[in-house]
């Protein structure tokens, strides 16, 4: 006999409905701030330089994850405006899954003077012309408009 | 090795309104429909209607409450629905002095387990106790539900205001 059989009233089955209120805050962190506000007062881009092993965190981070070495003051270096792109991709969809009218373009950046890569919107591109190593230069929003966000970065365009 | 130890201050919620810190804020849209299935659907149902309703296995002879159509422990189906008692036995209790949002109280909130009367040793049902000091509450107390009053149940667990001691 299945389960399914005891099932004599299937008018009883009942849904139970509710909602988890949940609410985020988020704060950048010591370095996170710091990066945040050098872009959005002095629309400048920096990273932090591990002294023991050398790679440069885009954002900046206040640790290096490879060997937990405090990366203090002395550890901060600029970094741009300019980068190599090292992937892309077209979107076509929205977050909700609604179709673009025209693609959006996203890309991996590698800053000069940075390690890691930075992921963000590409803009004014020609598609065909998009290649993988070449140059891009970061485009910010106007000083006004600079909130303290990654979104200040408006996109990267080619050089 | 380095001890490490960094430079952070504690944020408060006046750092937040004066905007001191940059952050972000977002709220999750986190609706959810939960399916009762057939043996909890049956309970929350007894329970509007002010009866707790259990489910026996005739394998073990157990009374499961909250009834579940599956014995987990003989692997099989179970087989009746069984009338349990709203009376029942207080296995262990706590006196609660913070809600769950951690506003403090100054007289208790006691949850306890209480296994009920008819229901095989094991099934205590999570409630809460009324109508008592807290100072007296003892594991071992004969305990019975104060339902509430019939056109404001929903067929919740709420559905029972508290348990008292008889």
């Amino acid at each position: 006999m299945s389960l399914l059989n005891n099932l004599e009233h299937p008018t009883e089955a009942r849904v139970w409905r509710g909602n988890l209120p949940v609410y985020h805050r988020y704060t950048a962190g010591v370095a996170g701030e710091k990066f945040l506000r050098a872009l959005k007062e002095e629309g400048k881009l920096y990273g932090t330089r591990c002294p023991k092993c050398g790679y440069v965190y885009v954002p900046a981070r206040l640790y290096c994850e490879r060997d937990a070495a405090h990366l203090d003051e002395a550890a901060w270096v600029p970094v741009g405006p300019q980068g190599e792109l090292l992937s892309f991709s077209a979107v076509y969809v929205d977050l909700d899954g609604k179709r673009l009218e025209s693609p959006q373009w996203v890309g991996l950046v590698r800053f000069d003077g940075a390690s890691g890569v930075t992921m963000h919107y590409l803009g004014e591109v020609k598609p065909d012309t998009l290649q993988v190593g070449m140059q891009v230069q970061v485009v910010l929003r106007p000083a006004r408009e600079r909130v303290g966000s990654i979104r200040d970065i408006a996109y990267f365009k080619p050089v | 090795m380095e001890h490490l130890v960094y430079p952070t201050k504690g944020l408060s919620e006046e750092a937040f309104a004066q905007h001191q810190v940059l952050f972000e804020t977002w709220q999750v849209k986190a609706e959810y429909a939960w399916d009762t299935g057939v043996a909890i659907g049956k309970y929350l149902d007894g329970l509007k209607n002010g009866r707790l309703i259990g489910r026996r296995c005739f394998k073990c002879r157990r009374v499961l409450v909250p009834p579940r159509m599956f014995c987990e422990s003989c692997f099989r189906p179970t087989d009746e629905w069984v009338d349990v008692q709203d009376s029942g036995v207080v296995k262990t209790f706590s006196l609660c002095y913070v809600r769950w949002d951690m506003t403090r109280l100054k007289e208790p909130e006691i949850p306890a387990v209480i296994d009920l009367d008819g229901a095989s040793r094991g099934m205590g049902i999570m409630h809460k106790l009324g109508e008592v000091d807290p100072k007296a509450v003892k594991v071992g107390m004969k305990v019975k539900a104060v339902w509430k009053p019939a056109e404001q149940r929903e067929g919740s667990i709420t559905d029972i205001a508290y348990f008292k001691p008889i």
